[in-house]
């Protein structure tokens, strides 16, 4: 074993493989930060050059841009609430606000570091849980999935402040949302009035592009003022302060990587349903919850930490079953093909460097990425401070030529200016667009696990999978928590 | 208009599009609406409840057309009434909304017409001389420098096809 270990990180010490890495991780940050392009976009392109080369080389170049994605996409949420894609969706409901306040730089700093010892703790935990997961996977089937879509959406009343009602209408609107397109259960077009390009359904990131970016931008337009302006709100925060942060919430951190490992292994549940787990847990177990969404570090560290572990997550499967845990894992699974290697049991035996190669690159990657990261800070905490009349313009321009290069069709252009407009009017009436986006994000795992457990188990599926029941418990749990909560309170302060 | 008709009216919106809904689940077959028909009916059910929640209510609570914006208009009128004031407020409010609303139009329908690379320097280079927040010169080396980094990024880099607009027979017949 420690043989493997040595011979993996030597593997990636050759000059080839540290330019790759290199290469990779910078690559990685640009494409992040471009809306509506992440880590799949950036492994897909890089493909193509990936021949001919070392093994450990390649795979640090497709790795190692891919976990540069995680933070770039996180740098446009926090500084202007644009999210790099569906991942870094969370990062805008904290680090946006502390941007607002002149606490840009914290908020960077926290979120490196977060998903600095994110990214570490999933690698750890990867290279001791590989031979432990086989029984874990096999153990879960739909209606244990259903039960964690159910048990993201008890975020909503989180983000419902104001008015429950309202952030219940959002969510029921973005599930609805998301079932434009061709239902892949029954073969049935809904609510696609005949179009051709509404059967693929509303892509993710393009939704988001509109009801993020687009409505923030006509905002700034109205309000012709910068998102900070200088004049009122100083930069008060230092970097220090986002490093000590994440350091001071190790448990959070803990918490966070082990959630994010966790989603990862499961096959097919993503990196964004990830992002939006870990804020709900963050919120849930915090002594303040009121805190979240004006501005809380918490916000920011919980996603960054759990996208961070959420690679290690999902290599598990790839590497030890050959079913990749999400889109990316599905890109690297081909570059395993294409490279001679074959996914399975064997690759704890015969290919055992190679997996320690992958736990290496993936630590290297991120101390890289954080580096280079809070290097950067400080030239980027001041974009928020530029004039809105160079905002605006530019960011509209990048947010439609990205919706448009999602897939190539200038019908995203009108779904990014559609939601545009929708995220405008739902920010103004307080109908949470966080509420709608997660709504968004579950309806289809949930659609899916309830009808494939329907089919399997018949209408009492609960009782007949213990352990969804012992979910569905938890998820009742933590819904009624924060009510319990509230009552208790308020009880206190009557008593007082 | 008054606070409590803008929420109304986006209620009724809301209404009309659940029950939109319902009525297109007809077409659907049990297990197709099995989630989208009770969830409308749900949607309807919450938005009666806002809908009499919101009118029930004071208007000081419905916390809408709460944007700084706002402030400063409100500040610029001394010596008139407070209602005088919110309506001056709300009419320059309407409008930048709708100069924004213009904005965001006006980029998508460059790009239908030019296409989406030299849409991003017309639009940009236009917003810049409209505001004459910088001098034309500094304008165009912005704008010039917007549209590179973009083209060479998305095309070049990314190599994503350029959506043409009506210029495609012209891009075409040059090609």
């Amino acid at each position: 074993m420690l043989e493997a270990i040595a011979s993996g990180l030597a593997a990636l010490l050759t000059p080839q493989a540290v330019l790759f890495m290199l290469i990779g991780v910078i690559y990685g940050l640009v494409i992040g930060i471009l809306p509506g392009l992440g880590g799949v976009v950036a492994m897909a392109l890089l493909l193509p050059f990936t021949y001919g080369f070392e093994k450990a080389a390649t795979l640090a170049l497709l790795l190692g841009a891919h976990i540069a994605t995680i933070w770039g996409d996180s740098v446009t949420s926090i500084l202007f609430s644009v999210p790099g894609s569906a991942k870094g969706l969370a990062l805008c409901f904290d680090g946006y606000p502390m941007t607002k306040q002149g606490q840009a730089k914290r908020a960077l700093a926290a979120s490196a570091t977060g998903a600095l010892l994110g990214g570490l703790i999933g690698a750890v935990f990867l290279a001791l849980c590989i031979p432990l997961i086989r029984p874990v996977i096999l153990a879960l089937g739909p209606s244990e999935y259903l039960m964690m879509a159910l048990w993201g959406l008890t975020v909503i009343a989180t983000f419902s402040q104001g008015s429950l009602m309202k952030g219940l209408i959002a969510s029921v609107l973005g599930v609805l949302a998301a079932f434009i397109g061709m239902d892949v259960v029954t073969a049935t077009p809904r609510f696609t009035f005949g179009s051709e390009f509404l059967m693929d359904g509303i892509s993710f990131p393009v939704a988001m592009i509109g009801l993020f970016a687009v409505s923030e931008m006509m905002k700034l337009a109205i309000q012709g003022t910068p998102i900070v302006d200088r004049s009122l709100v100083t930069e008060v925060s230092t970097m220090w302060q986002g490093i000590k942060d994440a350091l001071r919430h190790w448990w959070l951190v803990v918490r966070s990587s082990l959630l994010g490992l966790w989603i990862g292994v499961l096959p097919g549940v993503g990196a964004s349903v990830a992002g939006l787990a870990a804020y709900a847990q963050a919120v849930q177990t915090s002594k303040t919850p009121e805190r979240f969404g004006k501005g809380a570090v918490e916000g920011v560290i919980a996603p960054d930490a759990t996208m961070g572990a959420n690679e290690g997550g999902g290599l598990m499967p790839t590497l030890a079953f050959g079913i990749p845990g999400g889109e990316s894992m599905a890109i690297l699974l081909v570059a395993f093909i294409s490279l001679g290697i074959v996914p399975g049991p064997d690759m704890l035996t015969k290919n055992l460097d190679l997996v320690f190669s992958l736990v290496w690159i993936i630590v290297i990657a991120n101390v890289l990425v954080t580096v280079i990261g809070l290097g950067i800070t400080p030239w980027l905490a001041r974009l928020p401070s530029l004039h809105a009349n160079l905002m605006v313009p530019i960011v509209l321009s990048v947010c439609f030529v990205g919706a448009y290069a999602t897939r190539g069709r200038i019908e995203d252009v009108w779904v990014a200016t559609v939601f545009g407009v929708l995220g405008y009017l739902m920010d103004k009436y307080q109908y949470s667009r966080a509420n709608f986006v997660i709504g968004m994000v579950l309806a289809v795992m949930i659609e899916r696990n309830l009808h494939i457990s329907l089919t399997l188990y018949g209408k009492d599926f609960l009782l007949q999978r213990p352990i969804a029941l012992a979910m569905f418990a938890f998820v009742l749990f933590t819904a009624a928590l924060p009510f319990l909560r509230n009552w208790r309170r308020n009880r206190k302060v009557v008593a007082a | 208009m008054s606070r409590r008709a803008q929420e109304n009216l986006a209620a009724a919106a809301l209404l009309a599009l659940f029950a939109g809904v319902i009525w297109l689940c007809q077409d659907f077959g049990p297990r197709a609406r099995m989630i989208p028909l009770p969830l409308a009916v749900f949607g309807i059910v919450l938005t009666v409840i806002q809908i009499l929640w919101q009118n029930l209510r004071s208007t000081d609570e419905l916390h809408i057309d709460m944007i700084p914006v706002q402030k400063p208009v409100a500040a610029a009128t001394p010596g008139a009434g407070a209602g005088a004031e919110a309506n001056a407020a709300t009419r320059v409010t309407w409008r930048r909304e709708a100069g924004a609303l213009g904005i965001v139009g006006a980029l998508l329908g460059l790009i239908l017409v030019t296409g989406i690379i030299p849409a991003v320097f017309l639009f940009t280079g236009g917003y810049f001389v409209v505001t004459r927040q910088y001098s034309w010169r500094a304008s165009l080396i912005y704008t010039a420098v917007l549209t590179a980094a973009v083209y060479l990024l998305f095309v070049v880099a990314l190599q994503v096809q350029p959506y043409h607009g009506l210029l495609s027979p012209l891009v075409e017949s040059f090609n």
